[in-house]
């Protein structure tokens, strides 16, 4: 524990502290990373697999370690990706710590629950690596801006994993924005259908012997194990994510950022309900307004009233002076006047389009640039999402400051914008 | 049970007429009187879920009114219960639509004096499913919400309304001494409501906590440490909704303090670990 004194301020900080073996530092010279780039995947649920086959496929990839508190999970992990890729050795870890510890691997992808994900990205930058991490960036506000503050200390490379981001269709939408071929947009509607579900009463139960349960909650605090409280819907539950809303905000608050890129939040006004045939205490609606300098935006749990929206289980509807647009993350119809076009053909081609989301982000690896959902743009994105989550479960409206980044005159929300981490994660 | 009173026997604070409609009802001599043809029912403003309810009522000689239980002034009949309160000739009716019986659901066992011209006394009681009502202090009609398919469709809580005049023109109905027990404001009964089986009522059983703020932190954090599985869950979010509460800026500084005292009280009785760490969060949020 000697070397990492001097990291004192961080540690206390991000939790790095429960790192048992000395951290290894990025060494301030440290040559850009060979031609195969050595990956580590930590969390290997239904994402994770997501992550090792894409990534895998890549020819300058090695897939060199995965890592998972469920050892059945993480054999089965293993054994797909031999199946895919033979010549894989990987080596099997149920410690991220272990899988930290290591100097010869250069990228993290990170696909836990959202509760591990900002710690085990600042303790991984701090460990000298870049990290391909899932959404949400983090638990908490707070979390998002020391995660940038680490990385960026450590200049590492980080790309918020939401896939879809690269798609042709968001850029393409965010062209047609831009253009103002819609004229001044002043409102955006987003939606998702659907919401948490109760879960039933089930009771405590022993956790398997392949699963490491105190690891998996991490810096939650302390639970007895239910199996619905673990994979698949711990989502459901505000001690690890905040439901639905939390799963899906980034995937399409992401295209309003593209097209718009809103700043200046002033207000945040969330209503909604949980369920209430369960154990789980996420919204099982939830509908918020959101306040930007020159832009509203509403969030809404069932399709708005525009046409078009009715049918489509999740979306994100422009309103501008001239016209609309609304889209999900493969179509987009646009109304100008009377006219109803899935394009405006003659609007040029201006961004660049993205070789893919990992391949953008391993490029981004190798010259060490900056990746298309790099992490300051994702924690403006998500910034929105956890002041709604706060606002929910306050049921009051919030007054922002986006200068200060704090809730104006309410202790109590900016008390909900972080978390003390369980000890020994924090 | 604190028993309440509704109506101060000068005007009609704490009710309100439907906009749009015709006033049915004043205050003349003390009580209460609808006597015009039509014009709008009178509700209370405050809703009401579980509660005993107490009042004299007086009809005219062909007088028809009714009592409206757990129901939204904006479609009491279809999302409330209409208690009965008629003349009992002209035509004759049976024992499901009599004084007293819960119109058209469930019929009176017991039918009561319905003399005209002579003021009665009635109680409701709605204790979750359980619908009682009495007349001069015999009960006549028992309802069970879970058995009546129609009835269990209906709101859990709401308001109470009386219906405007329902006769001829001129004749009347009129009611005084309007009191009512809240059984939601009984910790002892929202605690039990915690594990109710519906979840409307678990929910119902929330908010009142909820609404009875720092009398209600211990005994939640007692529910939080028993075995109900339902009844923790509810009151682990019932705890979080007082502090919320009590942490609003606009909260008057003594309920957020006793809120704050009731959580410092309750982890000196040593709940468990969880639960302690629950409350000290908790604490955190109106620090």
């Amino acid at each position: 524990m000697k070397q990492i004194i001097g990291r004192r301020g961080f540690l206390q900080q991000s939790g790095a502290a429960l790192l048992a073996t000395p951290l290894l530092a990025r060494s301030q010279t440290k040559a850009p990373p060979s031609e195969r780039i050595r990956v580590a995947h930590i969390g290997t649920g239904g994402m994770g697999n997501g992550h090792i086959s894409w990534f895998s496929d890549f020819a300058d990839v090695e897939t060199v370690a995965l890592c998972d508190v469920d050892s059945v999970r993480l054999a089965q992990s293993a054994k797909r990706l031999v199946e895919r890729k033979p010549a894989a050795k990987p080596e099997l870890y149920g410690d991220f710590r272990r899988v930290l510890e290591r100097k010869d691997i250069d990228v993290v992808t990170c696909a836990t629950p959202d509760h591990w994900h900002a710690l085990i990205a600042m303790m991984a930058f701090e460990s000298g690596k870049d990290v391909y991490g899932e959404k949400p960036l983090s638990y908490t506000l707070r979390e998002g801006q020391r995660m940038e503050q680490v990385m960026l200390r450590n200049k590492a490379v980080f790309q918020l994993g939401t896939q879809i981001h690269a798609g042709n269709n968001y850029h393409r939408v965010a062209e047609i924005i831009r253009s103002g071929a819609l004229g001044k947009i002043g409102t955006v509607r987003l939606w998702k259908t659907g919401g948490t579900k109760g879960l039933g009463f089930p009771g405590n139960e022993t956790p398997p012997a392949t699963l490491d349960w105190n690891m998996w909650l991490g810096p939650a605090p302390f639970v007895e194990y239910t199996p619905v409280r673990c994979h698949g819907s711990f989502r459901s539950f505000f001690d690890y994510s905040g439901g639905v809303f939390a799963d899906f905000w980034c995937h399409i608050a992401d295209v309003m950022f593209m097209a718009l890129h809103p700043t200046g939040l002033t207000s945040i006004d969330a209503r909604g309900e949980i369920p209430s045939d369960g154990i789980a205490d996420t919204p099982h609606w939830i509908d918020v307004d959101f306040r930007f300098k020159d832009l509203d935006v509403h969030w809404t749990t069932k399709p708005p009233q525009v046409p078009g929206a009715d049918g489509m289980s999740i979306g994100a509807h422009f309103e501008g002076e001239k016209g609309t647009l609304t889209c999900d993350y493969e179509s987009c119809t646009i109304r100008i006047n009377n006219e109803v076009l899935t394009d405006l053909t003659d609007l040029p081609v201006t961004m660049p389009r993205s070789p893919g989301h990992q391949r953008n982000f391993l490029d981004a690896v190798k010259s060490r640039g900056v990746p298309e959902s790099n992490l300051p743009y994702a924690r403006q994105m998500t910034a929105p999402m956890h002041l709604a989550l706060a606002s929910f479960r306050l049921k009051r409206k919030l007054t922002w400051d986006s200068a200060t980044e704090t809730v104006v005159g309410d202790p109590a929300a900016n008390y909900l914008l972080s978390r003390t981490n369980r000890a020994p994660f924090g | 049970m604190k028993v309440i009173s509704l109506f101060n026997g000068r005007d009609l604070t704490g009710w309100h007429m439907l906009p749009g409609k015709a006033p049915a009802f004043v205050v003349a001599d003390g009580v209460i009187e609808t006597r015009t043809a039509g014009g709008s029912d009178l509700f209370t403003v405050e809703r009401f879920g579980n509660y005993v309810l107490r009042f004299e009522y007086l009809l005219s000689k062909v007088g028809n009114s009714g009592v409206l239980i757990r129901c939204d002034p904006a479609d009491p009949w279809t999302t409330g219960v209409e208690v009965q309160l008629l003349a009992p000739w002209t035509p004759h009716r049976d024992d499901l639509h009599c004084t007293g019986s819960l119109y058209g659901y469930v019929a009176v066992t017991n039918r009561p004096d319905e003399t005209t011209g002579i003021w009665h006394s009635m109680e409701i009681r709605c204790d979750r499913t359980a619908i009682e009502v009495s007349v001069d202090g015999q009960l006549t009609t028992v309802a069970d919400t879970v058995k009546v398919a129609a009835l269990n469709k209906k709101l859990v809580s709401g308001a109470i309304g009386f219906q405007a005049n329902h006769g001829e023109p001129g004749e009347f109905a009129k009611f005084r001494k309007v009191e009512l027990g809240n059984l939601d404001a009984d910790p002892a009964y929202v605690l039990q409501g915690l594990s109710h089986a519906d979840a409307r009522f678990r929910v119902q059983a929330r908010e009142a906590a909820v609404a009875l703020r720092a009398i209600m932190v211990g005994p939640l954090a007692r529910s939080m440490d028993g075995g109900e599985v339902m009844a923790q869950s509810v009151a682990r979010q019932a705890l979080f909704d007082i502090v919320a509460a009590a942490s609003a800026p606009q909260t008057a500084p003594g309920m957020r303090a006793a809120v704050a005292q009731a959580l410092q009280a309750t982890l000196k009785t040593k709940p468990s670990e969880i639960t302690a760490g629950y409350l000290t969060w908790l604490q955190g949020m109106i620090r």
